[in-house]
C-alpha cells in the first residue's frame, strides 16, 4: 500500500463562458476509497468530475492519477485508466452488449478478442447481464443500459471510476439495482468517486462525503458525521433538503 | 399497343446500348462523389477553420450554380487553361464533383444528428479522435445516411442525361436518335424512360435492402414505424 493517492486534486479552476464554475477545488482519494459528491445542481460536481479526465480541460490546478499528472499529451493513456460512467449512460448505439463492453479492451488496450471477449463475459455476468450479450442497447431498460456502462468501464481494470449521477437518468424502481451493484464494487475495494444524490450509496458505501457549492467544497467529511453533525449550516440545511425530498419520493 | 412493342423489339437492343454509358458515368461520378464528400465532411466537422471556410465555399459553389454551368465549365472552359477531358471523362468529373458537395452536407446531418455522448464516451474510454471516428460515428453515421444517399443516388442517375448536352451517347441522346430515325418520338421518349424506371428502382431496392440489413434497433427507424 503506497501512500500516493492515485487520485490527487489540487486547486482545479474552470470557467464557463465569463462563469467561475470551479473555484480551487482540492481533495485526494486513496487507493480503494470512495467519495460521493453531493451538493445543489450547477455547483460544478458534474463539471469537476471532467476536468479530472480532461473532458472539459480545467483553467488551472493540477490533477495526478497515480503520481502521473494528467495533461493533454498522456490523455488517451490517462483516460483508458480512469471509467467513466455517464447519467445518459452513453452506450454505443450500433453495438451489442457484448461488443460495448469489448470494443475499448480492443482498440485501446490491444487485447486479444478472445481475452476481451471473456473480460466482457466476466463483467456483465458480474453486473447482472450474462443474458443480455447479444441485446442492443436499445433494447435494455435505464438500469440494465447503466449496468452494462458500468461493467464497459470495469472491463478496462480502471485504477478508478468516476460516476456523474448515475441514478439521475432512472425512474426511481430502477435506481436500487444501479445502487447495488456501485455499492457491491465500493464493498469489492474499487477506488470511486461518485456524483450523486443517492443517500443510500452514500450512507452504505461511500467512505468520505464531499459537500460542494458554489464551485467549492464547503465541507467534507465521514458519512455517519456528515449526516448527523455537520459542521456548516448550509450543509445541514442541503441535508435537510434532500432528504425530505427522499421521503415523499 | 403491339406497335409500341413492335417499336421496342426494334429499337430497344439500341437503347439499351446505352446503359453501359450511363450507369458508367453514375458510377464514377458516385465514387468520385463519395470519396470528396469523405474530405469535405472532415472539413465540416472537424477541422480547423481555414479548411471549414473552404469546405464551405466549394459545397456552396456546387450547390449554388447550375449542373449544365459546371459541366460546361469544364468541358469547354477548362481547355482555354489547357485542360482538356474527353466527354465521357468531363461528364463525370462534372457529376461526381457535384454530387460530392451534396453527399458531404447529407453525411453531416447524419454525424451531427448522433448524440454527442456517443463521441465522448468513445473518448473517456481512451480511444482517440481517429478511433472513436472509425469505431464509433462513422458506422453509426453510415447507417443513418442511407435513406438520403440513396435519393441522391438517384437524382444522380438521372443526371448523367446532361451529359447528353457534350456530345455523349448515353441514354437520352440515344433516345433523341431514335426519334430522329423514327419521327416516333413518343415511343421513344416513353422506352428511354421505362429503361430509367428500371434503373432508378433497381438502386432504390438495393439501397433499401442494404437500410434493412444494416438496421440496429434505436440506431434508425423501422420504415413507417415510431421507435
Amino acid at each position: 500500500m503506497s501512500d500516493t493517492p492515485i487520485l490527487s486534486v489540487c486547486d482545479v479552476r474552470k470557467t464557463y463562458g465569463g462563469v467561475e464554475v470551479l473555484k480551487g477545488v482540492s481533495f485526494d482519494l486513496a487507493r480503494g476509497e470512495s467519495k460521493i459528491v453531493i451538493g445543489p445542481s450547477g455547483t460544478g460536481k458534474s463539471t469537476l468530475l471532467r476536468c479530472i479526465n480532461l473532458l472539459s480541460p480545467p483553467d488551472g490546478g493540477i490533477v495526478t492519477l497515480d503520481g502521473v499528472r494528467i495533461e493533454e499529451k498522456n490523455i488517451n493513456q490517462i483516460r483508458a485508466q480512469i471509467g467513466f460512467v455517464f447519467q445518459e449512460f452513453n452506450l454505443f448505439t450500433h453495438l451489442r452488449v457484448l461488443d460495448n463492453v469489448r470494443l475499448a479492451q480492443r482498440n485501446v488496450l490491444g487485447r486479444s478478442r478472445q481475452e476481451a471477449t471473456r473480460r466482457a463475459q466476466k463483467e456483465l455476468e458480474r453486473v447482472g447481464l450474462a443474458d443480455k450479450f447479444d441485446a442492443y442497447p436499445a433494447e435494455l431498460s435505464g438500469g440494465q443500459k447503466q449496468r452494462a456502462s458500468i461493467a464497459r468501464a470495469l472491463a478496462m481494470d480502471p485504477k478508478l471510476i468516476l460516476f456523474d449521477e448515475p441514478t439521475s437518468a432512472l425512474d426511481p424502481e430502477l435506481t436500487g439495482e444501479v445502487v447495488q451493484v456501485m455499492k457491491d464494487l465500493a464493498n469489492a475495494g474499487m477506488t470511486m468517486l461518485v456524483v450523486s444524490h443517492e443517500m443510500s450509496f452514500a450512507k452504505a458505501a461511500a467512505d468520505e462525503v464531499i459537500f460542494m457549492e458554489g464551485g467549492v467544497i464547503v465541507e467534507q467529511g465521514p458519512p455517519d458525521r456528515m449526516f448527523s453533525h455537520p459542521e456548516q449550516a448550509r450543509t445541514s440545511q442541503f441535508l435537510q433538503m434532500i432528504t425530505h425530498d427522499h421521503q415523499y419520493a | 399497343m403491339t406497335e409500341f412493342i413492335e417499336f421496342g423489339r426494334t429499337w430497344m437492343p439500341f437503347l439499351l446500348e446505352g446503359v453501359g454509358v450511363t450507369m458508367g458515368l453514375w458510377a464514377i461520378a458516385m465514387v468520385l462523389g463519395f470519396c470528396l464528400a469523405l474530405v469535405l465532411v472532415w472539413s465540416r466537422v472537424y477541422a480547423a477553420k481555414p479548411i471549414y471556410l473552404l469546405a464551405t465555399l466549394y459545397i456552396e459553389v456546387f450547390r449554388g450554380t447550375p449542373m449544365l454551368v459546371q459541366l460546361f465549365f469544364i468541358y469547354l472552359g477548362l481547355p482555354e487553361i489547357g485542360i482538356v477531358l474527353d466527354p465521357f471523362t468531363a461528364a463525370a468529373v462534372a457529376i461526381g464533383l457535384n454530387s460530392a458537395a451534396y453527399q458531404a452536407e447529407y453525411f453531416r446531418g447524419a454525424i451531427q444528428s448522433l448524440p454527442a455522448g456517443q463521441m465522448v464516451a468513445a473518448r473517456a474510454m481512451g480511444m482517440s479522435r481517429f478511433q472513436a471516428l472509425r469505431d464509433i460515428i462513422l458506422p453509426q453515421a453510415g447507417r443513418r445516411v442511407i435513406p438520403q444517399w440513396s435519393n441522391e443516388a438517384i437524382v444522380e442517375l438521372k443526371y448523367t442525361s446532361i451529359a447528353y448536352a457534350i456530345g455523349l451517347t448515353e441514354l437520352t441522346a440515344r433516345a433523341e436518335q431514335v426519334g430522329y430515325e423514327t419521327f416516333q418520338f413518343l415511343e421513344a421518349f416513353t422506352l428511354v424512360a421505362i429503361i430509367y424506371l428500371v434503373l432508378t428502382g433497381t438502386v432504390a431496392q438495393l439501397l433499401d435492402l442494404l437500410e434493412r440489413k444494416t438496421r440496429i434497433p434505436g440506431l434508425t427507424s423501422a420504415r413507417g414505424k415510431m421507435e
